[in-house]
C-alpha cells in the first residue's frame, strides 16, 4: 500500500476534494520539422492561430460572463500579429513553425513571469494557455483533459483547460506554482473546486488517490479513510485566525506575531484597509522623484507622509529615506549609479541637499503621528550618526523658525552584509527592519535583475536565514525591535524559516497578507506546521 | 478633504505633428489582461497611429497592439504617455486618456482580479 504523505500549500479556493492524481505533461515543442520553406511554415502558423482562436471563441460562446472575459483576453492576444511576427523573426533564423512559435512565447513568457508586480505575473499562465493551443493546432496533438473527479497536479493550470473541464463530478486542483491571483484561482473559487497553490514539487505515483484540502492548505497523498472523514467534517468557517483584524495574529501555540503593509506608493493606501495591519512597515519614497526638483520638494514629500501617519491612526507608520542608486536612477544624473555604489544612506550623504529637504518633511509630519524613518544600505554605525546629525541640525533650525517638529524614531535597513554581520555595533540604531532582497543578492555577488544568475540569487536564501537568526538575536540582545520588509516576507514558502528564525514582525505586501496570515495561523512560533505537533 | 496626491494627467498637446498626453495609472492592477483589452480596443477604433511610452522608457510601443502593452509591464503609479498622429488623432487622444481616468470603466470585481 502506498505510503501516505502530507503536503503543504496555499490555498487558493477553499474546501475539501479527493480523487486519481492526474499528472500534467509538461508541454514542448516537437524536433523542428524540415523541409518547407520559410513562407509555408508561416502560413501554418497563421492557420493554427486561426484556429485556436476558433476554439476559443466557441469556448467562450458556452462560458459564463466572467470565464468568457477571461477567454476574450487571450483571444485578443493572438489576433495581435506581435506574436506571430516575433515567431517569424525565428522562421527566418532556420526553425520550423511550432518551434519558433513556442520559442517566441517562451522568451515572452519569462518577460511576463519577470515582473515584479505578482498580479500581472500570474497572466503568465494564460500565455502558456495561447501557447499551448496553437501548438496543438500545428502539430495535430490534441490538448490534455482528464478524467472528471481527478486531481490535477502540475506546475500550474491553464485556463482553457479548467473550462473545457467537466469539475460537476469533483475533484481538485494541486499546483507546484502557480498564484492565488491566477485567472485559475478566480475560477476554482467561484465554481468552488478546491485548490492548492505554492507546493513546491514532489513525486507522485500515476493514479494515486490526492485529497485536497483547500481549507487547511494541505494535499494528502494516499489518503486513508480517516483523513477525508476528518478533512471533511471540518468547516472552513472553524479557522479562527481568518478574519483577526488589526495586523496581530496568533501562531497555534500562542506567540503574537505583527504584521504590517508595505506600501510602494501613496495612491495604495486608498485600497487597503488599516484596519488589517499594524500599520505601515515600509513606506517606500522613490515614488516622490520623478524629477530633481520633486527629490527636494519638501511640501510634497510632507503632505504624503501625513497623509501615511492619517491612514496609520496610532499604529506606526515606518517611511524610509530615498534609495535611489542601483536600479533607481537618480533625478538628473544621467545614468544610474552602481548597485554597490552609491546609492541608498551614501548617495544622501554625498547629496545632503536631498537628504536634508526629506529630513525636515519627516520631522514636521512627525508631530501628527508614531513616525519611524529607515535609512537605506547602511553599512557602517558612522552613516547612522551623519543622519542623526541631519535630523538634529535640521530640527533646530525648524525650531528657531518656530515651526513644530518631533525626532522620528531612526531605525535602518539590514541588507548589506557587512551592517547584518555586525548588528551588535548599531545600537544606536532605534530598530532594524531586514531588507532581504539586496542582501541575498549582496551575499551572493550576484545581482538579482539578470536572469542568467537568477539560480545563485536564490542559492542565497540559507545565508540569508543565517544573518536573520544571527541579527535576530543581537537585537535581542539590545533590547530593539526587529523586523523584515524584503520580498521574502510575502512568499508564504518562506515564512517557517523567517519564523523559526525568530522573527515575530512581517511587513508584507498588501495583496499577500490573506495568505501570511493563514499560513502563520496554522504553525508554531518555531516555523513548524501546528498539525505535526500532535 | 481628500488631499491625495495624484498627478493630474496634462491636456493633450499638438508636438511635432502628434497630438499627445501624460498620465499616471491609476487602477488597482495596472495595466493587465482586462484593461488591456479595453484600451487596445478602443485604440483600434480609431484610424491614426497611437503609440504608448512608459515612465522613463526610450521606445514608444504600438498602442494597438496587446502583445506590446502586456510585455510593457504596466503597475499602477506608472506615467504613461499617449501620442497619436493621423485622422481623428485629438480624438483619440482624449478618449484613451478619460479611458486611464476612469480606471478603466472597471468594477470592483473585475478590478480585484483582472
Amino acid at each position: 500500500m502506498a505510503e501516505t504523505l502530507e503536503i503543504f500549500g496555499i490555498s487558493a479556493s477553499p474546501g475539501v476534494g479527493v480523487g486519481p492524481v492526474h499528472l500534467a505533461a509538461e508541454f514542448t515543442a516537437e524536433a523542428p520539422a524540415p523541409g518547407d520553406t520559410v513562407a509555408a511554415e508561416g502560413d501554418k502558423l497563421r492557420r493554427a492561430v486561426t484556429t485556436a482562436v476558433a476554439e476559443l471563441e466557441a469556448l467562450a460562446y458556452r462560458s459564463d460572463e466572467e470565464s468568457a472575459g477571461i477567454l476574450d483576453f487571450q483571444i485578443e492576444m493572438l489576433l495581435d500579429p506581435a506574436l506571430v511576427e516575433m515567431a517569424e523573426e525565428r522562421m527566418l533564423a532556420g526553425d520550423g513553425a511550432a518551434l519558433a512559435w513556442f520559442g517566441a512565447l517562451d522568451d515572452y513568457i519569462a518577460g511576463i513571469e519577470a515582473a515584479p508586480d505578482e498580479q500581472l505575473g500570474a497572466r503568465a499562465v494564460d500565455i502558456v494557455d495561447i501557447r499551448n493551443r496553437v501548438l496543438s493546432a500545428l502539430t495535430g496533438r490534441p490538448l490534455e483533459d482528464f478524467a472528471p473527479g481527478s486531481v490535477f497536479v502540475g506546475k500550474d493550470l491553464e485556463p482553457s483547460l479548467f473550462l473545457a473541464h467537466d469539475w460537476t463530478t469533483g475533484g481538485g486542483i494541486v499546483l507546484f506554482e502557480g498564484s492565488v491571483s491566477s485567472h485559475v484561482a478566480m475560477l476554482a473559487r467561484s465554481r468552488s473546486v478546491p485548490m492548492l497553490v505554492a507546493t513546491g514539487r514532489f513525486e507522485i505515483a500515476p493514479g494515486a488517490r490526492v485529497l485536497v484540502d483547500g481549507n487547511d492548505g494541505r494535499a494528502v497523498i494516499a489518503p486513508d479513510d480517516e483523513h477525508v472523514r476528518e478533512a471533511k467534517s471540518r468547516k472552513p468557517a472553524a479557522r479562527p485566525t481568518a478574519s483577526r483584524a488589526g495586523g496581530a495574529i496568533e501562531t497555534a501555540d500562542g506567540v503574537a506575531i505583527r504584521l504590517s503593509a508595505i506600501i510602494n506608493d501613496p495612491l495604495e493606501l486608498r485600497a487597503v484597509d488599516p484596519a488589517s495591519f499594524a500599520g505601515i512597515g515600509l513606506m517606500r519614497t522613490e515614488f516622490l522623484v520623478t524629477s530633481p526638483a520633486d527629490a527636494v520638494d519638501e511640501e510634497k514629500h510632507y503632505d504624503i507622509y501625513r497623509h501615511a501617519l492619517d491612514w496609520a491612526g496610532e499604529s506606526p507608520a515606518i517611511v524610509r529615506m530615498l534609495d535611489l542608486g542601483g536600479d533607481k536612477t537618480l533625478p538628473g544624473a544621467r545614468r544610474s549609479e552602481s548597485f554597490m555604489g552609491l546609492r541608498g544612506i551614501r548617495l544622501l550623504l554625498a547629496r545632503p541637499k536631498l537628504a536634508r529637504a526629506q529630513a525636515r518633511a519627516l520631522l514636521r509630519a512627525a508631530v501628527h503621528g508614531n513616525l519611524g524613518v529607515l535609512l537605506p544600505m547602511v553599512t557602517v554605525p558612522d552613516e547612522l550618526e551623519a543622519m542623526r546629525a541631519i535630523f538634529e541640525e535640521e530640527s533646530t533650525a525648524l525650531g528657531r523658525r518656530g515651526v513644530q517638529t518631533r525626532m522620528p524614531e531612526i531605525g535602518m535597513m539590514v541588507e548589506v552584509p557587512v551592517a547584518g554581520l555586525m548588528l551588535d555595533r548599531f545600537s544606536r540604531s532605534d530598530f532594524f527592519s531586514f531588507g532581504t532582497n539586496d542582501l541575498a543578492q549582496y551575499l551572493a555577488a550576484a545581482a538579482r535583475d539578470d536572469q542568467s544568475v537568477a539560480a545563485l540569487y536564490d542559492a542565497a536564501t540559507p545565508a540569508v536565514l543565517r544573518v536573520i537568526a544571527q541579527g535576530v538575536a543581537f537585537a535581542e540582545a539590545m533590547k530593539k525591535p526587529i523586523g523584515i520588509c524584503g520580498e521574502m516576507a510575502s512568499d508564504p514558502r518562506h515564512i517557517p524559516a523567517l519564523m523559526a528564525a525568530g522573527l515575530r514582525h512581517f511587513s508584507v505586501a498588501p495583496n499577500r497578507l490573506a495568505d501570511i496570515r493563514t499560513i502563520i495561523g496554522g504553525m508554531c512560533s518555531d516555523g513548524r506546521a501546528a498539525a505535526e505537533m500532535k | 478633504m481628500d488631499n491625495r496626491p495624484r498627478r493630474e494627467a496634462t491636456e493633450a498637446v499638438e508636438t511635432q505633428g502628434y497630438c499627445q498626453a501624460e498620465i499616471e495609472v491609476t487602477h488597482g492592477f495596472g495595466l493587465h489582461a482586462r484593461p488591456s483589452v479595453i484600451f487596445t480596443r478602443l485604440a483600434k477604433s480609431f484610424p491614426c497611429t497611437v503609440e504608448i511610452k512608459v515612465n522613463d522608457s526610450s521606445v514608444w510601443l504600438n498602442g494597438k497592439s496587446i502583445v506590446k502593452i502586456m510585455g510593457a509591464r504596466i503597475r499602477r503609479g506608472s506615467i504613461l504617455k499617449i501620442r497619436a498622429r493621423g485622422l481623428r488623432a485629438a480624438e483619440a487622444i482624449h478618449a484613451l486618456k478619460a479611458l486611464v481616468e476612469r480606471d478603466f470603466d472597471e468594477d470592483k470585481k473585475h478590478g480585484r482580479n483582472a
